[in-house]
């Protein structure tokens, strides 16, 4: 019945069997699970930042195959040379047209203000290792404390917000996509004039709740992430609606789904904006 | 047991499934073999029942660093299902391809539904995609009684050692 364990300390001439049995050693691992289990997720999340900061090296090079392997598919999604000159060229002509009318309000009201994010700093973090998945839907990147990240901070690529730091050690940090699971994050709807909290849905996608059907929504709204002080000075782009349809279980509110703007699977590189940045 | 050996393979594993191992996924993204429990299944059927229950849970811990959203629904379940197909082993023998392709699918989904189940007493529940469960166990089961072979030699287990 008893099958033993048999450990041999180095230092101890004879060879002493310490004997266990298969369930207490059953037990005492099972007891550790539970222990990992029930403690606080700050306190265990050091293991997975420490494997990330000791690995970092491989996970990279295994991410950037990736990245390639998919990236060698034919993409079909593209502008050519002269419809992106055209489209950068539009963007800057609406960027010094609302820089013209910032100005003119600005002596109109006699009030000084300044651009949102004007005094914001970004911090450039690599993406160390994404999880995209219906469970869960996470980066970490190499960037942490070290490098003034902390909880709550907005995290954006290609000009969008695509979730918030989750947990930061100090030279790492897990970015919580808003298509996470446990995602919540307030937001408006493009042109409707109302505020709802949006949950992530997992593989990629998230859903706003509690949006009456009297709302006018159609697919290809864009959604914003709402302001939060001292955080985000501004509502920035977070998604767009993918599909809208009646809620099954209530008739009177919609069912929408939001996709992200930017390829998250494909990304490199990630923004963490850091709303008042100390200056040393 | 080789235990160096063994935590060198148990640490490749665990970098392998992190993030390469998206390179061979098929029809889904999240459709990739698991390479964990292949492991799981291999040091369950390789192993005496004493040093199965310490791989079970030490693959288990690996696989929540690696890719659990939090620490302890894997130490649990593989720990669990790798100790209980330890068990089953010494009364039926999982000797033949098949048996192990067919141990690796349901070693799979019993834990993923368990260590589901376990993350869902921590944080909130989500809907598991039943398809891409079944694809992934699917996928392990194919190829994981080919990755046995490599394991075997790397571990200096000889064939038809089955530690009964």
């Amino acid at each position: 019945m008893c099958d033993l364990l048999r450990v041999t300390p180095g230092t101890i001439m004879a060879r002493k069997r310490i004997r266990v049995s298969r369930r207490i050693l059953f037990t005492w691992f099972m007891l550790t699970g539970f222990i990992f289990l029930f403690t606080p997720q700050n306190l265990t999340n050091k293991f997975q930042f420490a494997f990330v900061h000791i690995f970092r090296w491989p996970l990279s090079v295994g991410r950037n195959i990736s990245l390639a392997a998919h990236t060698q598919q034919p993409r079909t999604d593209f502008v050519n040379r002269r419809q992106y000159n055209q489209l950068l060229n539009h963007l800057a002509n609406l960027e010094e047209e609302l820089r013209q009318k910032h100005q003119k309000l600005e002596k109109l009201s006699g009030l000084r203000n300044r651009f949102a994010l004007e005094g914001a700093g970004f911090v450039i973090a690599d993406v160390i290792t994404a999880t995209i998945d219906a469970q869960r839907c996470e980066l970490i990147i190499n960037r942490g404390k070290d490098d003034g990240l902390d909880k709550g901070q907005f995290v954006l690529a290609d000009n969008s917000i695509i979730g918030t730091i989750s947990d930061v050690d100090s030279r790492t940090a897990k970015v919580k996509l808003f298509t996470d699971p446990t995602s919540k994050i307030e937001i408006k709807i493009a042109e409707l004039n109302i505020e709802r909290i949006m949950q992530g849905n997992g593989n990629n996608s998230a859903k706003p709740k509690l949006i009456p059907t009297d709302k006018k929504v159609k697919i290809g709204d864009i959604v914003y992430a709402r302001k939060k002080p001292g955080f985000l000075d501004v509502p920035r782009v977070i998604g767009r609606v993918a599909q809208c349809k009646e809620d099954d279980q209530s008739p009177f509110l919609w069912d929408i789904t939001v996709r992200p703007v930017c390829d998250i699977d494909r990304l490199n590189d990630v923004a963490v904006v850091i709303m008042n940045p100390q200056k040393n | 047991m080789r235990w160096f050996r063994f935590a060198a393979l148990l640490v490749i594993a665990a970098i392998l499934q992190a993030e390469p191992v998206n390179v061979i996924a098929v029809i889904n993204p999240d459709i990739k073999p698991d390479l964990l429990v292949i492991l799981l299944v291999f040091f369950a059927v390789h192993s005496n029942p004493s040093e199965a229950i310490i791989t079970s849970f030490t693959i288990g811990f690996a696989a929540d660093i690696a890719v659990g959203p939090l620490m302890g629904p894997r130490i649990i379940s593989f720990g669990l299902f790798g100790t209980a197909l330890a068990n089953l082993h010494r009364v039926i023998a999982i000797r033949k391809m098949p048996y192990q392709s067919l141990a690796i699918f349901i070693i799979l989904i019993l834990t993923t539904i368990s260590a589901n189940v376990l993350t869902f007493l921590r944080i909130q529940p989500s809907t598991p995609d039943i398809y891409v469960l079944f694809g992934t166990a699917l996928y392990s089961a194919l190829i994981g009684p080919f990755l046995f072979l490599p394991c075997a030699w790397w571990m200096r287990i000889k064939k038809h050692h089955f530690g009964r």
